[in-house]
């Protein structure tokens, strides 16, 4: 089953130079992802590896309307190719989450919560990348296309704080929690907040917006990888 | 008059939205920070926030008085753009794309209140009871009584399932039973009671956690106003980028 990941990581790489193999690799880890959930009984989306892997297959899968928006320009595609395949690389090397689930995250709301949470990263990767090319090549299209990712991408992830904090309550008793998580994912949120906002004055629209949005990228993978990693918090892998 | 004309300005701008958001971002930022390597925050759960911190030194809580500040300037100039937005803009065509981004700024402001309320009137308390335990859970006399508590394990060993069957009595009379299960907290009145943690040996016994979070329905209602904001707001995005 491994072989299908590390068949898609190599697909990935050939997707860079020809589209084909960007949906091959995205066929081949879907069916990854599928296999490893018809094994443990359960979304694979619990520790690094799985969630890795998902963020990859959901970049491939946006990568594609916001492509034939493009016109697959090459440069958007080496990049979300590229993109897919970093993310399947980390997978490869993080660890799997093989037992079961404890009670408390057998509930609709967890899996609602990290499937919105992981949709919107991938979203947040492919603007970065759009944003990326705007700064390239200066075509207006991409920058507006980089929007259109960050609105959707918001609009995940504050269903995903919105699905969170209702979890929280159930399962813990208060919707909210202080820990370095919670503060992170505020930072995102207020930053992409101030992304939506800033948009709207003359002085930031264009290669300022397009800036923020490929710095409010790292702030996604600092809050997604560097607190889960390097913080305790209920989030920790 | 001229300073007045300053504040009203101020309150009306975007500039001071993105001055805000960008200030608040730095002041999160640095708590996130501060707060997991001082040791006075890990009981910043046991009481309500303003009441841990009137306690506690302003030397490592700077950074939360701060956000608290600088979120009432953010309440008001979202009041103020908001009104101003919707009356400027109300005869236009498209009026719900005006409408929806204020629905959003409304959510928003029902989650800052709803954790405002919890902030102040919040409570929490933790139990450590055994099966037949029972404690005082108000003034009335009203008694929680620990009947059973049910632990499953898989063959493995780790725990796929469990549940506390509990009473709600006053005196001798029997006001109502509930069962506690995995995200299933058994509520009364304002209480949300739950299991914070389980133990099977030498003898079966659960963490209790009595809590009241005054802010919960304020929270919930706001994330409603949000989504239906923002899905609104995507949608017709989404559909005026393609006409």
């Amino acid at each position: 089953m491994f072989k299908l990941h590390i068949l898609s990581l190599i697909l990935y790489g050939a997707g860079i130079f020809k589209r084909p193999f960007l949906y091959a690799g995205l066929a081949v880890q879907s069916a990854y992802l599928l296999s490893r959930g018809l094994e443990l009984h359960r979304l694979p989306l619990v520790g690094a590896h799985d969630t890795l892997a998902f963020i990859a297959a959901s970049a491939a899968a946006f990568a594609i309307p916001f492509g034939i928006n493009l016109n697959w320009n090459s440069k958007y595609q080496k990049g979300a190719a590229l993109l897919a395949a970093a993310f399947t690389l980390f997978s490869m090397f993080s660890k799997q989450h093989n037992i079961p689930l404890p009670p408390v995250l057998k509930t609709l709301w967890f899996e609602l919560h990290v499937v919105t949470a992981f949709l919107s990263y991938a979203l947040f990767g492919i603007a970065a990348v759009l944003g990326t090319i705007y700064l390239i090549e200066k075509v207006e299209k991409n920058e507006a296309l980089q929007y259109k990712a960050i609105l959707i991408g918001y609009c995940l992830f504050s269903a995903s704080m919105i699905f969170g904090g209702v979890w929280a309550y159930l399962a813990w008793g208060t919707y909210w929690l202080w820990t370095p998580k919670e503060l992170w994912t505020s930072i995102l949120w207020l930053f992409y907040s101030l992304y939506l906002h800033a948009r709207l004055r003359p002085w930031w629209a264009g290669k300022p917006s397009a800036i923020l949005g490929i710095v409010g990228f790292g702030v996604v993978m600092f809050t997604y990888l560097g607190v889960s990693l390097l913080m305790k918090s209920s989030h920790s892998f | 008059m001229g300073i007045l004309k300053y504040i009203t300005d101020m309150l009306f701008s975007i500039r001071t939205t993105l001055w805000s958001l960008w200030l608040l971002i730095a002041l999160l930022f640095a708590g996130a920070f501060v707060m997991p390597a001082k040791e006075e925050f890990q009981t910043i759960h046991s009481m309500p926030l303003f009441d841990w911190l009137s306690e506690q030194n302003v030397a490592i809580t700077w950074w939360l008085w701060a956000s608290i500040a600088v979120l009432i300037l953010l309440t008001l100039n979202t009041l103020f753009c908001s009104i101003q937005s919707v009356l400027k803009k109300r005869g236009v065509s498209n009026f719900l794309l005006v409408l929806s981004p204020q629905i959003i700024h409304i959510a928003f402001l029902f989650m800052l209140f709803a954790h405002l309320l919890s902030s102040y009137g919040g409570f929490k308390e933790m139990i450590v009871a055994g099966e037949g335990a029972a404690f005082q859970l108000n003034r009335d006399g009203v008694v929680l009584v620990i009947e059973g508590i049910e632990i499953s394990s898989d063959p493995a060993g780790y725990m796929s399932d469990w549940s506390i069957n509990i009473a709600y009595a006053s005196g001798e009379k029997l006001i109502r039973k509930d069962i506690i299960r995995p995200n299933s907290p058994s509520l009364y009145e304002d209480f949300n009671i739950n299991v914070k943690d389980l133990r099977a040996f030498p003898q079966k016994a659960a963490l209790i956690q009595i809590s009241r979070e005054p802010g919960a329905l304020w929270a919930l209602a706001g994330g409603v106003l949000f989504m239906t904001g923002i899905i609104t707001l995507v949608i017709l995005r989404v559909k005026t980028s393609r006409e």
